[in-house]
């Protein structure tokens, strides 16, 4: 009986398995090898295998400094997820007590979550146009700037601009999760620290942060992965510019397929980010792992 | 101090509702404005009139309703796709007893998970063309149904591990097949889940670009974000009717999270590996 139900279960998986060797794993092994290829649309017929040069020619690049970019990318995830996290850590603990209407405010500031990443990336250009933007309209109403400002055409801002609009792209993403996890605190153990005489800030310190830890540590953990690899919001905004002032791996790798069309460099880029996100989810499964031996 | 805590509450959580309508508002509020309008500054926050000529413009002049109705088809096809084989997938992966398999097959959809889809760009579109099954809205769908199969099971098999094997028991004695099975008692069961994973289904592939750029290339088979990608590349932006076309674009993915918000975020915190 438990023979034959485990050949059943094999054969109901087929499909599922098939479809992912097929558009999922078959894909990353091709472009693994067309990273070591010379591979472009205008020549996709004679494509030859050339070692290491694609690696060579974007380390190399004159269009762009690969450590700056890598410097972005860093500048990219670091700065956004600090900020989803926080700001979204905020919203979940003001939603944690019931309120008349929480259904509706949740539905309310939680939509952002469900929206293209692309078509936000415009509407976030649109108002930091330079010339009719809403930014520079706010900013010259309050007297905190004298003159529009090209945020998305200045170096100095251009990164700046692109983060903001990624922080109101996920905060509902960390208070979702993290709204779920304040729920799953027992109240039990907030009444025994007000009788013990803890405050609210206390409370939050002692007991909350440490029994939502692990779910803390994993959302952020896997956003850093997200963030990384989401490159819509630049994309929509600057396309990486200017002066690669916001181009990200992500963004330079699609840059290479769809403006050079050069699909060897571009899976040399994608090579070294696979590299990063595999190491990187090592770390991050040895030190969750380790996380639920010590609790 | 109880009144000041209560006041502070209530006013940051008007800041935040202020904050997270706000750039949602100033999209429509320019859709709605006429043709000079847009370009004025001070900007007004209101349309002195309003007028629907973007929406107009942007089904009149462009393929905006073919756009809408592929994204449709393809999107509503790929999820119900995903749902139907995940559906068989997850259960077998909750079902599965003996350790070593049921550890390979698990890494198998996890380890997908770690794989952007823009990864997927080059390869597919050098495959695909090499058999001539580019630009074609079937194979995207395909495709779709593919880059959602290993989250889907994820989730899937997290809701179908809280389903008591002994219910299936009871129903393979009564003399249902293992399908039948499934069919009447694993998904009554689980319809929340279900909900949940076509929901995310539905909103990922709705919102993905950079695949359907890259496969998609003809007029009539362009979806909205590959549209609206088309609309900033041509020369000179009109921010009126991009307006306009972003709104439509949002439309539909906003309507399923306020009816799916729930099951979303079901599936967000129980499943969720992967936004």
């Amino acid at each position: 009986m438990r023979q034959r139900s485990g050949r059943y279960f094999f054969l109901i998986m087929i499909p599922a398995l098939v479809l992912l060797a097929l558009f999922i794993y078959y894909p990353i092994i091709e472009g693994t090898l067309i990273g070591f290829q010379r591979y472009t649309l205008f020549d996709m017929s004679n494509t030859p295998f050339i070692g290491f040069d694609n690696f060579r020619a974007i380390f190399s690049d004159i269009n762009f400094s690969f450590a700056q970019i890598l410097l972005n990318t860093l500048v990219w995830v670091a700065v956004s997820l600090l900020f989803q996290f926080v700001l979204g850590f905020v919203l979940a603990l003001l939603m944690q007590k019931p309120f008349r209407g929480r259904g509706i405010y949740s539905s309310l500031v939680f939509y952002p979550w469900a929206l293209s990443g692309f078509a936000i990336g415009l509407v976030w250009a649109w108002i930091f146009n330079g010339q009719f933007g809403l930014a520079n309209d706010v900013l010259l109403r309050l007297g905190l700037a004298s003159s529009p400002i090209g945020f998305l055409s200045d170096p100095r801002y251009a990164m700046i601009s692109v983060i903001i609009a990624n922080i109101w792209y996920g905060i509902p993403f960390f208070a979702i999760m993290l709204l779920a996890a304040l729920q799953s605190v027992p109240s039990q153990l907030m009444e025994a620290g007000k009788i013990d005489g803890a405050g609210p800030v206390r409370r939050l310190f002692s007991i909350t942060i440490p029994y939502i830890k692990p779910t803390i540590v994993s959302t952020l953990l896997l956003r850093t992965m997200w963030i990384m690899n989401f490159p819509d919001i630049i994309y929509a905004m600057t396309g990486g510019g200017p002066a690669n002032s916001t181009n990200i791996l992500a963004m330079q790798m699609i840059n290479k397929i769809l403006k050079f069309y050069d699909y060897g460099q571009g899976s040399a880029f994608g090579i070294v980010i696979m590299v990063l996100l595999f190491t990187y989810a090592v770390v991050f499964l040895r030190l969750t792992s380790d996380k639920e031996e010590t609790v | 101090m109880k009144v000041i805590q209560r006041v502070i509450r209530v006013v940051l959580l008007a800041l935040f509702l202020v904050l997270s309508l706000g750039p949602l508002y100033w999209v429509i509020v320019t859709s709605l404005k006429g043709g000079q309008e847009i370009y004025t500054f001070p900007i007004r926050y209101w349309p002195s009139q309003v007028t629907f000529e973007n929406y107009q413009y942007l089904f009149r002049i462009s393929d905006f309703s073919t756009y809408f109705q592929n994204s449709l088809k393809v999107s509503l096809a790929a999820s119900a796709g995903a749902l139907l084989i995940s559906l068989f997938s997850g259960y077998a992966l909750s079902r599965i007893r003996r350790r070593k398999p049921k550890m390979v097959l698990l890494l198998v959809m996890y380890f997908t998970q770690i794989i952007p889809t823009y990864m997927l760009m080059s390869p597919l579109f050098i495959s695909l063309a090499k058999i001539g099954m580019t630009d074609s809205l079937m194979a995207i769908t395909v495709v779709y149904v593919s880059t959602m199969i290993a989250f889907s099971t994820i989730m899937a098999k997290s809701f179908f591990d809280r389903i008591p094997e002994a219910l299936e028991e009871a129903a393979l004695i009564d003399g249902c097949n293992r399908t039948q099975t499934i069919f009447k008692v694993i998904f009554p069961l689980s319809l929340p889940g279900l909900a949940a994973i076509f929901s995310f289904a539905f909103v990922n592939i709705w919102n993905e670009l950079f695949l359907a750029v890259m496969l998609l290339s003809s007029n009539h088979n362009m979806t909205v974000p590959v549209a609206l990608n088309s609309f900033i590349s041509k020369a000179g932006v009109n921010w009126g009717v991009l307006s306009a076309g972003i709104v439509v674009a949002l439309l539909p993915t906003m309507v399923v999270f306020a009816f799916a918000q729930k099951y979303i975020i079901l599936g967000l915190t129980e499943g969720g590996v992967k936004e």
